[in-house]
């Protein structure tokens, strides 16, 4: 049976990953045997200078899902690269490198650092962070998008992944643009912009007053983003939006995704991931499927 | 490596007052792993509502690992109707513990308001016949809030406790009750686990007096594993998580809001 995928020249041993920032610490808490079988991790997104992140309550749940606003709190490139890279090295497991900048050349000076290192699969361009004060993000306008990937690309050396963002009115548009620019693949989707209010005392629930809705709440309409993107671009996708099981892994496989991340729903269940990945062979087995690619796009209408 | 995530039974769920349970997991493993101040981070149902687990600090491990808790929200309603032979799934034992008094003291300190109380009898448990005198000063908001302390006692602690409406012991906030705590700085500890503005007073009060201590933080938590940076809180040192940082913290480092 062969699971394995590619997107650009990195190279995966099976489909399944989890979801930039829903993934730490597995030197603490996971058995490590097993979290060797996942297919790749991509760590928090990193951004060029240390961010302290949202004032909280940062997180609430809402009905089959969460909304968060952390402000993508991290160390920043420099220390993540000498103080948390070399343990995520050392599970042996595929990297994605989700990174974000403020600026075109604070997105060219991440790549800079990362061209540097080695031991790293691909880098996903976090284009679709809604928690910080920017008008409109770069992956609600196909110029941007194309503008940002287009420089990276020149001067990446590894794998370029470009992570969208279901705000906005028809994300195949952003994803051609990132396409044309040569990316390597796509990553989507981000979290949808919502909110909660504490009627009790009428104020926003979370202390940056909105934040990003993700989970199982989500999962329909990421389905069918990720289904319309494939119908239009030829690049390899990365799909997430609320998977929790074998079958939601298989929908977005078969929706025309080459590879599956499991995002929220590893605070529920941290052995999601590997629960879908045996799943996954288990249903290869059954319907005979010998290479996953068989499986990828084979959506019959 | 112990695994962290694991299914345990329900060997007993019993109501110790009006709006306090007790619930017993046969855990052996957590039982052998668990340090006082640690919490272990429940799936109450297994479905997508309600969506997180919710987290509970481990009241006792003795043959079972306890969990002491106050229904007050669909959660928690759901744990309480929860019957002997039922599985629950458990991710646990999580977060730091408390530190050990430092050298030199001879009275510990804790202050409790509500369910806050319910780190404090497994640190009792391992503090007893130490040589320390135990206090623990107990702040409810009504009787209904109030339990048999027999077990604190057992260990040696000297209770007293405070009612908001005086239907039991003193009337008023656990503030009333600090006039119990020795003065002495290099003698006296602190602990204190409660809602915010009362560990709030404890930590002005441990300011004002110079006495040092540490504080058993609350904050809603996803992950509980220190992934999602959700759970952050402010301190003196910027954001920490209360699951992975914590739940203990030194007192003076937290900023209460
Ligand atoms: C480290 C830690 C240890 C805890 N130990 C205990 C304990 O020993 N006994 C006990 O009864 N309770 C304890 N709590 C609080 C307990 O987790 C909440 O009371 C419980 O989650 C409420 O869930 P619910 O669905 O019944 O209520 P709801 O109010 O409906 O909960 C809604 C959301 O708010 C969160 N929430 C509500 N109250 C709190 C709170 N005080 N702290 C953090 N999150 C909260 C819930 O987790 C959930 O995400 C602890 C909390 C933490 C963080
Ligand atoms: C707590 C939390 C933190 C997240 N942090 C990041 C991040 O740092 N970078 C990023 O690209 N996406 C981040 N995301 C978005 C997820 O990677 C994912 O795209 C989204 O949540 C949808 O998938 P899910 O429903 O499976 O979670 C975060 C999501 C959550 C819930
Ligand atoms: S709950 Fe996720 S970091 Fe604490």
């Amino acid at each position: 049976m062969n699971l394995s995928v590619k997107i650009g020249t990195a190279v995966f041993p099976n489909p399944v990953t989890v979801a930039s920032g829903t993934f730490g610490h597995a030197e603490k808490y996971f058995d490590l045997e097993e979290v060797k079988k996942l297919g790749a991790i991509v760590p928090k997104t990193v951004t060029l200078l240390a961010q302290k992140g949202n004032p909280p309550p940062r997180i609430v749940e809402t009905a089959s899902g969460m909304i968060n606003a952390i402000g993508i709190e991290n160390p920043g490139a420099d220390v993540f690269i000498a103080e948390k890279l070399p343990m995520f090295k050392k599970i042996g497991v595929p990297l994605i490198i989700s990174v974000l900048g403020h600026s075109d050349e604070q997105f060219l000076a991440l790549i800079e650092k990362f061209n540097k290192v080695d031991g790293i699969a691909a880098i996903e361009l976090n284009l679709s962070c809604p928690n910080l004060k920017h008008k409109v993000l770069v992956a609600q306008d196909p110029a941007s998008t194309e503008r940002v990937v287009s420089q990276v690309k020149k001067l990446s050396r590894h794998p370029i992944l470009a992570k969208l963002s279901p705000n906005v009115t028809d994300i195949s548009d952003i994803a051609a643009a990132a396409e044309a620019a040569g990316a390597d693949g796509l990553s989507l989707i981000n979290t949808f912009t919502a909110m909660a209010i504490n009627t009790k005392t009428r104020r926003p629930v979370l202390g940056n007053l909105t934040g990003g809705l993700s989970g199982p709440a989500i999962k329909p309409v990421a389905l069918h983003m990720v289904y319309r993107t494939a119908q239009r671009v030829k690049i390899p996708i990365v799909a997430m939006g609320g998977i929790r099981s074998t079958n939601d892994a298989l929908e977005f496989l078969i929706a025309g995704a080459t590879m599956v991340a499991v995002g929220t729903f590893n605070f529920v269940n941290p052995r999601a991931p590997l629960e879908a990945l045996e799943g996954l062979k288990a249903y290869m087995k059954d319907n005979k499927i010998k290479d996953i690619k068989e499986l990828i796009g084979s959506l019959q209408i | 490596m112990e695994k962290i995530q694991n299914k345990f039974r329900v060997v007993a769920n019993e109501k110790l007052c009006p709006r306090f349970y007790r619930l017993s997991l046969d855990a052996k493993s957590l039982v052998k792993a668990i340090k006082p101040g640690q919490f272990i981070h429940i799936r109450v149902k297994d479905s997508l509502e309600p969506f997180f687990r919710r987290p509970f600090s481990v009241y006792r491990a003795n043959k079972t690992a306890d969990i002491f808790y106050e229904a007050i929200g669909p959660g928690t309603k759901i744990l309480s109707e929860k019957k002997k032979g039922d599985e629950l799934d458990i991710l646990g034992p999580l977060g730091n513990s408390f530190s050990l008094p430092p050298k030199g003291t001879k009275t510990v300190v804790m202050v409790a308001g509500g369910i806050g109380v319910a780190p404090f009898l497994i640190f009792s448990d391992s503090l007893k016949n130490k040589g320390y005198d135990l206090i623990l000063l107990y702040g409810a908001r009504t009787k209904g809030h109030t339990f048999n302390m027999k077990d604190f006692k057992k260990n040696g602690c000297k209770v007293y406790v405070a009612t908001d409406d005086g239907s039991v012991g003193v009337k008023g906030r656990v503030s009333q009750l600090f006039s119990k705590i020795p003065l002495d700085p290099k003698t006296t500890f602190l602990y204190t686990c409660g809602p915010n503005p009362m560990m709030a007073a404890v930590q002005a009060f441990a300011k004002e007096n110079n006495l040092a201590g540490q504080a058993s933080c609350e904050e809603v938590m996803a992950c509980a594993l220190g992934a999602c940076l959700g759970c952050s809180i402010e301190t003196t040192g910027g954001y920490k998580t209360v699951c992975y940082d914590g739940p203990v913290f030194d007192l003076q480092e937290v900023k209460f809001h």
